[in-house]
């Protein structure tokens, strides 16, 4: 038992962590430390790290340990080991250095996927323990370049993709005036106070995806639904913020978010197909606002879409043949247990479903959640390397006839499409509205 | 169930020791063991005791120290119980052979404990062979 | 001897549970409060029954997967934490010393099954070093205090059978017995040991989080 322990980190240059870093002295660290341990950290991180007794049982829970050949330093446990036990245990005494080690693997090797908080004997919760140590690198100013640069659109202009504000009225108009030459009275309502509806999207959908605004429209025309969208700073869900540990921040986004649905006096925010928006209204945002449950009923698109189909509001003309796999994104799965009812949209649309093993609740996540794939190019190739687990899930499915994936998250999209890629599986990517929109009846 | 079986034990166990009593002549010199006509089904091996060695190297002259009679809770002066076994008092009111079994060890072990001499683990007095 | 023997069946009986009680009442009561201050939301949503779903599966047996992806180790693992804490609690030994204190008893094994009970212990502490030594991860999470709970673990049980048996040495054996036994009483809320302590709690809350937020099992 002589082989070398630990992957070799550090060599990835990052221009947000190497600058971070440069400014860094071990005295500063220590206060920054020092004071976040304790004003921050409260009787679950102390617990988690009292009680953890090693036994290695969450090592399997984690793709990355699982992908990297079982490398150590990448279980759940290893990555406290490595970064928040250190910290605590030297009470802040850390140099610089290991400061950016501890940065590269909370940023870039945890997906904060919870899925070893489930493997956990004792319920020990590790995304908590790393978000901690995300959190310190914010307040020292070291974080990824790429997922400092959203949060700083964020923090501008209160979406994720620098999005100016006539920019996104402009985008839902040009969607609107496209959807209409297939179905002339359609209509992306603004500004509509009282809807059944306030949908809101993540940034990337007005820049990048503004296709899948159209296919919600025509969607939730043909389901009669009375949906409206905001003309103002509100209308992004996402948040960034929230994977940087920027708290306050987050806390400012899921502020106006709930407030602009409010304003509209909106009866539900229906979110786009999404996940780490989903937990940040859902799960994290209510919580940083004091909010037990979010103000405004918060419906995930999934949800939202089982429900419509369901009730018959949307019929589907013909079935979608391909045999397609469904990719459980980690926030609507472990966040909020909506599985089934993926499931049962899938199976109303689709004529055959290959699952893949592990899934539901028990999913690997693609590698790319937790704000993994936002902290860019540099990181890219670990992230995709660490998703070796999925890219065996799905060629298994590739072999087994399988062509179509369909993954309700965005940052499951980006990482998987990194993962049929890198893995040469010929397989196409698919959000349930995709399906949804191809299947219905116009 | 545990009580009758247990009582039926305690039976069979009093007319056996009654048989071996009236069989063999008793007499203090005998005595290597402690024993008692409750121990039937005994958990460890017997105490050793050598009854007089014991006491003449423990010094105990007076009987009374262990065959003590009690009524209402104060020892009686003058008066020993040679000639009882020491479950006729101690037996928990129910034949329990624990409260024997505490007795013995509250008397030897205290008082090793307190003189400072004999044995006090659980093998000293219940060594196997 | 007799001191050392008086000392530590008497004062440090006292010392040990006074300790564990005591310590475990501190670290339960001001874990709870730093929670009041600074992890509100266990308060908010803490579900009882969420709580007692989650842990249900979690003390039986293969009921949770990762139970299910590891046979053996669960095996090993409920093995070890049943004999651990059932075997000093209906030993005929103590149970007759807790008697000869209190004048009152309950219910004992016969000795063998004591014997078996404390040797199960034994080889379950000896499959823990195996994994602690032998599979990669474990040795690396593994620090030197997590080889020294181990040794602390089995040393009761150790010594307990050495005196019972009277191997050798056995008289030492009793009195490193009584003291192993206490100390491993008394360091539980202060170790990794405290685990028996917070166990009901972090399983708990974890399972209300995943149940009553998130709508998902955690099992």
């Amino acid at each position: 038992m002589t082989d070398e322990i630990g992957a070799p980190r550090g060599h990835i240059k990052d221009v947000g962590i190497e600058t971070g870093a440069a400014r860094l002295t071990p005295e500063i660290i220590r206060k920054t430390a020092l004071r976040m341990l304790h004003e921050e950290a409260g009787a679950r991180l102390r617990t988690y790290l009292d009680i953890c007794v090693r036994c290695g049982l969450c090592s399997n829970a984690c793709h990355y340990y699982n992908s990297m050949g079982g490398d150590p330093t990448y279980s759940p446990a290893g990555k406290v080991k490595e970064t928040l036990s250190v910290i605590m245990a030297k009470n802040g005494r850390v140099d610089v250095e290991f400061m950016k080690k501890a940065c590269e693997i909370a940023f870039t090797e945890c997906n904060l996927c919870r899925r070893c908080a489930m493997y956990c004997p004792l319920g020990i919760d590790t995304a908590t323990m790393m978000l901690f140590v995300r959190r310190l690198c914010h307040k020292l100013g070291m974080v990824p370049q790429y997922i400092q640069d959203t949060a700083h659109s964020h923090s501008a202009t209160m979406n994720q993709m620098w999005v100016k504000e006539d920019e996104w009225i402009d985008s839902l108009q040009w969607q609107e005036n496209e959807a209409r030459e297939e179905v002339p009275d359609l209509r992306i309502p603004l500004e509509k106070e009282g809807a059944d509806v306030f949908y809101s999207v993540i940034g990337p959908e007005p820049k990048f995806r503004a296709q899948l605004i159209y296919q919600a429209a025509v969607i939730f025309h043909k389901a009669g639904v009375n949906w409206t969208m905001p003309a103002t700073p509100g209308w992004d869900n996402s948040d960034m913020c929230m994977y940087t540990g920027d708290m306050e921040m987050m806390s400012r986004l899921k502020k106006l978010h709930f407030e602009t649905a409010l304003r509209l006096r909106a009866k539900r925010i229906v979110m786009g197909e999404c996940g780490h928006a989903f937990r940040s209204v859902y799960d994290m945002g209510n919580r940083a606002l004091g909010w037990r449950y979010p103000p405004v009923p918060v419906i995930h698109a999934i949800d939202f879409f089982h429900e419509i189909l369901t009730q018959g509001k949307i019929k589907v003309a013909q079935k979608y043949e391909k045999p397609v796999t469904i990719h459980d994104p980690c926030n609507i799965v472990r966040g909020r247990g909506l599985h089934e009812k993926l499931r049962e949209a899938v199976g109303m649309l689709c004529e055959t479903v290959i699952e893949m093993e592990p899934n539901r609740e028990h999913n690997y996540c693609c590698a790319a959640g937790g704000g993994v794939i936002n902290c860019g190019p540099p990181f890219k190739m670990k992230r995709v390397l660490g998703a070796r687990v999925k890219g065996d899930q799905l060629m298994e499915v590739h072999k087994k006839g399988g062509v179509t994936c369909i993954a309700p998250c965005h940052n499951c999209h980006g990482g998987l499409e990194d993962i049929l890629h890198h893995y040469k599986i010929p397989m196409d990517l698919k959000f349930l509205g995709d399906i949804i929109y191809q299947c219905m009846e116009k | 169930m545990r009580g009758q079986t247990f009582l039926m034990r305690l039976l069979a166990g009093a007319a056996l020791t009654a048989l071996i009593f009236s069989a063999s002549a008793w007499s203090q010199e005998d005595v290597e063991n402690v024993r008692d006509s409750v121990f039937t089904e005994t958990m460890r091996p017997a105490a050793v005791f050598p009854h007089d060695a014991h006491n003449a190297k423990a010094g105990i002259g007076d009987c009374a120290v262990c065959h003590h009679v009690v009524e209402n809770g104060r020892p009686v002066e003058g008066e020993t119980s040679e000639d009882r076994e020491c479950s006729e008092c101690h037996h928990g009111g129910k034949g329990w052979p624990m409260d024997v079994v505490r007795a013995y060890h509250q008397r030897c072990r205290g008082c090793h404990v307190e003189r400072k001499a004999g044995p006090v683990t659980c093998a000293g007095c219940h060594p196997r062979r | 001897m007799h001191s050392l023997y008086a000392f530590l069946t008497g004062s440090m009986v006292w010392v040990s549970v006074l300790l564990f009680l005591g310590g475990s009442v501190y670290s339960l009561v001001s874990r709870a409060v730093m929670a009041r201050k600074m992890d509100k939301m266990v308060y908010s949503y803490f579900s009882l029954h969420y709580a007692l779903r989650s842990i249900f599966h979690w003390v039986i047996p293969y009921a949770a997967r990762n139970w299910r992806l590891h046979p053996l180790f669960t095996f090993v693992t409920f093995t070890f934490h049943i004999c651990l804490i059932w075997t000093p609690l209906v030993l005929f030994a103590h149970v007759g010393l807790f008697y000869e204190a209190w004048g009152f008893s309950w219910w004992f094994i016969p000795d063998l099954a004591g014997d078996v009970c404390a040797g199960l212990v034994l080889a379950c502490c000896l499959f823990f070093l195996g994994r602690r030594l032998f599979l990669r991860d474990v040795r690396y999470l593994s620090t030197a205090s997590d080889y020294v709970m181990l040794a602390l673990v089995a040393a009761p049980y150790l010594t307990g059978m050495w005196a019972h048996r009277q191997w050798p040495g056995h008289e030492t054996a009793l009195l490193l017995h009584v003291f192993s036994g206490e100390l491993l009483l008394a360091l539980i809320p202060f170790t990794k040991l405290g685990h028996m302590l917070f166990f009901l709690f972090t399983r708990g809350y974890i399972g209300s989080e995943f149940g009553a937020v998130r709508h998902a099992r955690d099992w």
